[in-house]
């Protein structure tokens, strides 16, 4: 053993590609090789994906929430409630079609004082990224989607909400081509609030329904991280 | 020789301007299942594609929404969109899901889509 003491070195968060990396690398140098898209498409593709984010998600929940005509509209048809705050679902996006994860038909469900949504992919991760954005790492692991629709409570307990028995809480579980994202209720002491002050508490978090709005909340709680039981050891 | 040419952007073509599962439309004929009918989840053979959910077989559970018109995944995965099927969202109680969910939160419930060959009435 070296008489050096042991030098602790931070272990880098991602250290290696993953086999699913190397895939879809692999799969488009592939469609790029065979003129299926062009390396340009894949560019700009994914620099439009980076754009996204959730505030027009947000806007339309404040929106709905002070007109009930809208509201009615968002329920009924989320695409046709999303061109109201700037999201064409069809039209914008590169292709012009959506794409096998971004299929265009949101359905936005309304959660009442007695009942509460969540929304999980237990089959992978679909999103509705034209009016969210990117998903949050946590929402595409295992962990999540494989616990929620089994254990929901126990995981909206992880993420600090709990609610009591008489309140149903519904998980949509998106496996084919609709697209869900939550209108949580309105919280009490918002009363005379403007379309732009409810639309800050409006937080990506309630949008996925693993918390609700709270007036002076307008980010995403912090997730603890605990340490690993059996950490991977680095060598080098 | 002459070369077979195969129109990779067919999909494309017909769904620009229009959107995917809405280019379908009007393809599936009638729906056999409406809002309110009880329907069991088939346990049908998944050898190569399918999205439906194993812990979804056998189970009983509400059609709650009459979603749209597409080709089934187990098709569309193999690019055979010629024959659209009804979409129905349909909603389980999780007792029914999981044997041993808590009593005392019976009134939970999950939502998920089904085309309709995975469903039969209950």
């Amino acid at each position: 053993m070296s008489d050096k003491p042991h030098e602790h070195k931070p272990a880098p968060m991602v250290d290696e590609v993953s086999d699913f990396e190397a895939l879809e690398i692999a799969v488009r140098e592939l469609a790029i090789e065979k003129g299926l898209f062009s390396a340009e498409d894949h560019r700009r593709w994914t620099e439009y994906v980076h754009t996204l984010g959730p505030l027009p998600a947000a806007r339309l929940v404040a929106k709905a929430w002070l007109d009930p005509e809208y509201k009615k509209l968002a329920v009924t048809d989320g695409v046709k409630a999303s061109l109201e705050v700037g999201v064409d679902w069809i039209n914008s996006p590169p292709t012009g079609f959506g794409t096998p994860s971004d299929y265009c038909n949101l359905r936005v469900l309304e959660d009442t004082p007695k009942l509460k949504h969540v929304v999980v992919c237990t089959l992978c991760s679909c999103y509705p990224r034209p009016i969210l954005g990117q998903s949050p790492e946590w929402y595409r692991t295992p962990n999540y989607r494989r616990r929620l629709v089994r254990w929901p409570r126990q995981v909206l307990a992880e993420f600090g909400l709990q609610l009591p028995p008489d309140i149903e809480i519904r998980v949509a579980d998106s496996n084919q081509k609709t697209r869900y994202m939550v209108m949580p209720t309105r919280p009490a002491g918002t009363e005379g609030w403007s379309e732009e002050q409810l639309a800050e508490i409006v937080t990506r978090d309630c949008l996925i329904g693993v918390a609700v709005p709270k007036p002076g909340v307008k980010a995403n709680a912090k997730r603890p991280v605990h340490p690993a039981v059996h950490p991977v050891h680095h060598d080098h | 020789m002459k070369t077979s040419h195969y129109d990779r952007a067919h999909h494309a073509k017909k769904a620009t301007g229009v959107g995917d599962p809405q280019c379908f439309k009007g393809e599936a004929g009638l729906a056999k299942f409406k809002v309110g009918d009880r329907v069991r989840i088939k346990d049908l053979p998944d050898l190569f594609y399918s999205r439906c959910q194993v812990y979804t077989r056998g189970a009983v559970g509400v059609v709650i929404v009459v979603v749209y018109e597409s080709p089934a995944p187990e098709d569309e995965a193999w690019d055979n969109t010629d024959k659209s099927e009804w979409f129905y969202c349909v909603k389980f109680r999780q007792k029914d899901l999981w044997p041993e969910y808590p009593d005392l939160y019976a009134n939970d419930t999950v939502e998920t889509e089904f085309s309709e060959r995975w469903l039969e009435k209950a």
